[in-house]
């Protein structure tokens, strides 16, 4: 089914639509969900508010190409509630956003019940950890941003309307994410020599 | 040719992604190609993303989320609109009964409205049916002669605070005449007299005062006069004198230069040979 046509049954009040909507669009709001936490819990919660929202919600979306930067927006929306709520709760340390041990991390989990090499799952699981430490070392603009644009792969535009921020706010926090990210992985010497060899 | 044109962080970042246009891009081009570091840093970004993009998806199932019963089973009560029209009938209902409780009564009557709270006292209005031209008439009248009488009340009183004003003070403008006119009349011719040679007399001992202070201060100011004279004849010969004496002076320091002068012309005239020896031997 077309998708701009499953979004107008779905607006409609179509539930099938909207549940084909959901399966569509699950991945992809939970890994973006997942990248600004990295922690599942979290991520599923996220996702599957930000559904709920889209189903309570949809019958208000005038434009159905901006259906996209819509559903980002939603999704922002959850995860910075999230964030907030686990930044009141004192009885959780944000230590537990931090994945130190990679043998202990949800890749390395995820792995092993699959049965792959080991060598070649605890290099990706290691840089899995390294480059999502990276992101999360990201101020919450930037992190958003850079998800969305390197991840999700949204234009700019669609970026600034999900943000509700101008598109060249969006570029300058693009901007310093990349540079950002540039130092760290200097900091941990990876570079061309390095990484390639892996 | 080198491009002056630094493109901004903005238009840096839409090129690393391509959504900029044609001409930009061409743009941005050139400026990457006359400025190596800065080519540099695109590759440095390029290799950035290169390696944050190892961060694959994680594979997920969507849990089943049961959407669409909760439409059906909100209450017609819940709804958004009944809920907005009970507030305001609520509301509505509020000023009515605060209203009652209050007295509040609005009325509008000869181009007026009135807002008030409690019993009103009504004011018996004559309708404008019942005023015939005569009853106008006698109003009119009535309302002159009343005015008349009360301006006439004013004007006698008045005059009659004027003139027991204008009374008074007649009868203290005479006593004080009369009291004057008594005082005067009292005094007798000696004591007139007693006065004037009283008056005479001390007009003689001030003017022989006068007089004498006069001659004394002129007698001063003259001896004065005359010391400050001889002061200064005295210290006019001195200096005369002193003047004399340098002028001898000089005749005299003339008269020996002039001597030694002649003496030098005259030893010359007798000795011109010594002279010629002299000049020569230099």
């Amino acid at each position: 089914m077309h998708a701009d046509h499953l979004i107008t049954q779905a607006r409609e009040g179509d539930r099938v639509a909207q549940g084909k909507l959901m399966q569509v669009w699950y991945k992809r709001i939970y890994n973006f969900s997942y990248k600004f936490f990295y922690d599942h819990d979290l991520a599923m919660e996220a996702a599957q508010k930000t559904f709920i929202s889209m189903h309570r919600n949809i019958g208000y979306l005038q434009d159905a190409g901006r259906f996209r930067s819509w559903l980002y927006t939603i999704a922002v929306n959850c995860c910075r509630e999230e964030l907030r709520k686990i930044k009141n709760d004192k009885s959780i340390s944000m230590h537990a956003l931090k994945h130190g041990k990679e043998e202990k991390s949800q890749t390395w989990e995820a792995a092993k019940e699959r049965n792959e090499n080991p060598e070649q799952v605890l290099r990706q699981v290691e840089l899995t950890d390294l480059l999502q430490g990276c992101l999360m070392q990201l101020s919450e603009e930037q992190r958003e941003v850079v998800i969305m644009k390197e991840y999700e792969g949204l234009k700019f535009r669609e970026i600034a309307e999900a943000l509700n921020i101008s598109e060249n706010t969006v570029k300058s926090r693009m901007y310093y994410g990349l540079e950002a990210l540039k130092r760290m992985l200097e900091r941990r010497n990876i570079n061309k020599e390095t990484f390639d060899y892996e | 040719m080198i491009m002056n044109n630094k493109p901004d962080e903005s238009k840096l970042v839409a090129y690393c992604y391509g959504e900029l246009d044609a001409r930009e891009t061409e743009m941005v081009e050139q400026y990457l190609a006359n400025h190596p570091d800065e080519r540099k840093r695109m590759e440095e970004w390029a290799f950035t993303l290169r390696v944050m993009n190892s961060l694959t998806d994680k594979e997920v199932i969507p849990p089943p989320i049961f959407l669409g019963d909760e439409v059906q089973q909100r209450s017609f009560w819940k709804e958004r609109y009944f809920r907005m029209t009970m507030g305001i009938a609520a509301s509505f209902l509020f000023l009515l009964v605060a209203a009652r409780i209050l007295g509040l009564s609005v009325t509008y009557s000869q181009g007026a409205m009135v807002i008030g709270f409690g019993n009103r006292q009504r004011q018996p209005v004559i309708s404008p049916a019942q005023l015939t031209e005569e009853r106008v008439n006698q109003l009119i009248t009535s309302s002159i002669e009343n005015n008349n009488g009360k301006i006439k009340a004013s004007l006698n009183e008045s005059r009659e605070s004027l003139e027991q004003s204008i009374q008074k003070n007649l009868n203290t403008n005479s006593a004080k005449i009369d009291r004057y006119i008594q005082n005067t009349s009292g005094v007798s011719q000696e004591q007139v007299r007693k006065f004037v040679a009283q008056l005479q007399n001390d007009n003689l001992t001030l003017m022989k005062d006068y007089m004498q202070r006069s001659s004394t201060g002129q007698k001063e100011y003259i001896e004065t006069l005359m010391v400050d004279f001889s002061k200064y004849l005295e210290e006019q010969r001195r200096q005369d004198l002193q003047l004399f004496q340098v002028r001898m002076t000089n005749i005299e320091e003339n008269t020996d230069q002039f001597k030694q002068e002649t003496s030098q012309l005259l030893t010359a005239l007798i000795n011109p040979g010594n002279q010629g020896n002299t000049t020569r031997r230099n």
